[in-house]
């Protein structure tokens, strides 16, 4: 059995939606038991959401354990479900905190005092515990209980404003961007770095990611420009002030891309090198020496031209070949990549193996993001595919709560375990 | 004085833009990070804005956010005494940190299988474009590739628009973000075993979670899904559902939403500012008793009930425009919330800078970078430690810290 730097530890994760349950979920790759409490009384909306796994006549399978959406933000935890809004509940949660090395969390401050699981109470029963709390705004101050999603975090956090076109109103980015990288990753490294202090001390201690402050931090810059000079930036396009052309250029249509047939290939140029092996690699060499393009400063004071002019030289080319072409020029350039690319044609990442693909008892085989991080001796890696709604409930209940058959069955009969 | 997290760990970075930021977050974390820079410096510290538009190799303020807490040395790995230093750097430390092309330290003396024999318990993280095994590994990178061909910037913008990247570099950050994880997880096996090991991390499968459900899309139904702009994924526009312009800004509206207050809620706000207009009588008032959770649920499966009010929809949304129109976009956010109403502010640096939270709980931090010479206020950290709080230090000018670093080696080198 391979040995995994969080091996022995466990984590009660009583998250839900999407930031929370994938840091459990990396957790988990890392060697952590994580036992995701949940219920069938009050579902994880994205065990109803889309994508579903369809059947043999196209239509979507009718269950709450084949959305794409849940599973691959939930594999190799154990599903244990739990109605915290019953004292049964909530004392069977505390006997759960009592067993585990991690708890976290993403309800708001108002469902964590009602279930009784602030970091307060959680502490008396267990010093040692690590508790993260990932609200949106934050455990107390005066916007506590303001309600949000991703797609609320998005705008409130700037991302909105500063991403797009100028000319459009601040659309967002098309996704519940933060919720998948950002506040889960934060999260994860704090509570890395509190396992760190306890393996040295013995201590515990609460981890708080009020989801705004971890959001504004990936637009540090930005936030900075206004602090110290005063500057309030607004949105660029595709552009970046130290590099021309830079943007997505559209090639030719591609019909074999299913539902996006228009493609487009990203190209930055940050150097002049880059910009004159540019011009040679489309045969318009005399560009590079044009005294309208030559320098950084004479293609940002020609932008729209020179954008314009880039956009000609590859619209009637596939997008693949003006990447591979640029690359091996040295100049960044890739395909604005859709999921058919990213998981069917891409070499590269299938190469190396990113996606990983798990057998599930209701979906079938089915693909699930990896780890974003390779450990060359301790790879990280999904041990089993994401629970069905309860799967582990008994077995949480034997073996880590250790209750015997007949309290099992009561807490059955009494409706809590689910 | 408190003791910090990573009290004692000890990293070396040969980071530019893809790294800085993790070496940011394990510096602010309180590990020991020193930046060493090529001569010169590198591209991050030529990045604009600049402080107060002094244009100079200290004075970027991208630099400045990405690089808190460190110490900076200049070393030129092609020469052999720079190398050595480098080289004893390398050795004493805990992590090694790096975004260089793939195999570019190991030619420079400086590759894991190298440093391993003298220092086996070596976190050794590289973060790149595209990994260190692959076809592409060696591609050019930037990161609006990494947003490209890790398949964010399809979902982004208008479909008449070219596909939108994310601001703030977010490959960048994904991928430092990634490696933050996988070196901590790391550390904490090289300190209980004493056994170090590689972390690789490529920003291009970084942001691959952040396809949010297109990967399974595809994997599930064959489907592609694309960029659709302001509608989302509604077929039909609904309204208190998107941006809506406010008297000098913009709000994003949420109201038909699982939590949350509904339609008629918003509607009594706007009634008591007498700014409901005729929303009060049929048919506008009945159909507004039903736009919840559940007609979105309808809709989005069958659009025809909604087509078959069109007229009465879209008057709903002009009128709650116009009552969104006359308010602070600021007062409409909070006033909303106050309510329980899905509102979200729309907010520029700005807005985030007198944000009455962020502000309320003291989060932003000041920080006097010595090119500063004054202290400048700082966004905060990402995370809250109760034990060991997180704290930032002033990030440095270029070599700033030679003279103490070598001093330090010199001590090691003189206790063996």
């Amino acid at each position: 059995m391979t040995v995994k730097p969080l091996d022995g530890i466990r984590v009660a994760d009583f998250s839900w939606f999407g930031a929370g349950p994938i840091a459990g979920q990396a957790l988990a790759t890392y060697g952590a038991e994580v036992v995701r409490v949940e219920s069938s009384k009050r579902l994880d909306s994205l065990r109803v959401g889309q994508p579903f796994k369809l059947d043999d006549e196209g239509k979507p399978i009718s269950s709450y354990n084949v959305s794409g959406y849940f599973n691959n933000f939930n594999a190799g935890k154990l599903s244990f479900t739990l109605d915290m809004n019953t004292p049964k509940g909530k004392e069977l949660a505390h006997r759960l905190v009592v067993e585990s090395d991690v708890f976290l969390t993403n309800f708001t401050p108002r469902v964590v005092d009602r279930w009784e699981l602030g970091y307060e109470q959680l502490k008396q029963i267990n010093p040692r515990i690590i508790a993260a709390y990932a609200p949106m705004q934050g455990m107390e101050g005066p916007h506590r209980d303001f309600l949000g999603f991703g797609a609320v975090l998005t705008p409130v956090t700037g991302i909105s404003h500063l991403s797009g076109f100028p000319h459009r109103p601040p659309i967002g980015v098309g996704t519940n961007y933060p919720d998948y990288v950002v506040n889960p990753g934060h999260t994860v490294t704090a509570i890395l770095a509190a396992l760190r202090y306890r393996n040295r001390t013995g201590k515990g201690q609460m981890v708080e990611l009020p989801q705004v402050e971890s959001v504004v931090n990936i637009l540090g810059t930005s936030l900075l420009n206004y602090l110290a000079n005063g500057v309030n930036e607004g949105r660029i396009g595709n552009r970046h002030p130290a590099a021309a052309p830079h943007g997505a250029f559209r090639c030719a249509d591609d019909p074999t891309s299913l539902g996006s047939e228009d493609r487009w290939v990203a190209i930055a140029c940050r150097t002049d090198v880059q910009w004159q092996a540019l011009c040679d690699a489309f045969g318009h060499s005399a560009m590079a020496t044009d005294t309208k393009y030559a320098t950084l400063a004479d293609r940002k004071a020609n932008e729209d031209q020179l954008e314009a002019m880039v956009g000609e030289w590859v619209r009637e080319l596939r997008a693949e070949d003006v990447a591979v072409l640029l690359q091996s020029r040295g100049v960044p350039a890739g395909v604005v990549q859709n999921s058919q690319d990213i998981l069917d044609k891409d070499e590269h990442m299938k190469a190396r193996g990113y996606y990983q693909y798990l057998d599930h008892s209701e979906t079938g085989r089915s693909a699930y993001d990896g780890p974003g991080a390779r450990l060359s001796l301790t790879p990280a890696g999904h041990r089993a595919p994401a629970p069905l709604l309860g799967e582990h409930t008994f077995e949480v209940c034997e073996r880590v709560l250790g209750l015997d058959p007949d309290e099992i069955g009561e807490l059955v009969a009494a409706g809590i375990l689910a | 004085m408190t003791e910090r997290a990573l009290e004692g760990v000890r990293v070396v970075e040969f980071t530019d833009e893809l790294g800085s930021y993790c070496g940011k977050l394990l510096a602010d974390l309180g590990a020991d990070v020193v930046k060493v820079e090529p001569p010169g410096g590198g591209l991050q510290r030529r990045n604009p804005p600049f402080f107060h538009d002094r244009e100079g190799i200290d004075t970027s303020l991208d630099f400045w956010f990405h690089n808190t807490s460190k110490r900076s040395i200049v070393l030129d790995l092609d020469d052999p005494k720079d190398r050595e230093i480098a080289t004893k750097l390398a050795r004493r430390a805990q992590i090694l940190l790096e975004d260089m092309p793939p195999g570019h330290l190991a030619e420079h003396g400086l590759g894991f299988d190298e440093l391993k024999a003298s220092n086996p318990a070596l976190v050794y993280t590289s973060v790149t474009g595209f990994g260190q095994t692959g076809p592409h590994s060696h591609w050019a990178y930037s990161d609006i590739v990494g947003q490209a061909t890790g398949g964010v910037m399809t979902l982004a913008g208008e479909p008449a628009d070219p596909p939108n990247q994310i601001a703030g570099r977010q490959a960048n950050i994904s991928a430092s973000i990634q490696a933050a994880q996988g070196t901590m997880a790391a550390l904490l096996y090289a300190e209980a075993t004493s056994q170090g090991q590689q972390v690789d991390v490529s920003a291009q499968e970084s942001l691959s979670m952040s396809q949010e459900t297109a990967m399974q899309t595809w994997d599930f139904q064959k489907r592609n899904r694309t960029r659709t702009g302001e509608r989302g994924m509604l077929p039909i526009s609904l309204p208190a559902l998107g941006v809506y312009e406010a008297l000098d800004g913009y709000v994003y509206v949420m109201v038909l939403a699982p939590a949350g207050a509904d339609l008629p809620e918003l509607v009594a706000w706007m009634a008591e500012e007498d700014k409901a207009e005729d929303l009060g009588e049929e048919p506008y008032a009945s159909l507004i008793g039903t736009l919840n959770m559940a007609y979105l649920t309808q809709v989005m499966t069958d659009p025809s009930k909604a087509a078959a009010v069109a007229g009465q929809l879209q008057h709903i949304h002009e009128v709650i425009g116009r009552f969104i129109a006359s308010k602070p976009a600021r007062d409409v956010y909070e006033q909303g919330q106050q309510r329980s109403l899905l509102f979200g502010l729309v907010s520029t640096p700005e807005d985030l800078a007198n944000n009455t939270q962020l502000r309320a709980r003291n989060w932003f931090q000041e920080v006097e970078p010595a090119a500063a010479g004054e202290a400048v206020e700082f966004p905060g950290l990402p995370y809250r430690l109760s034990e060991t709080p997180g704290r930032l230090g002033p990030p440095p000018k270029l070599d700033e810290h030679r003279d103490s670093i070598l001093a330090e080696l010199d001590t090691v080198e003189a206790a063996r």
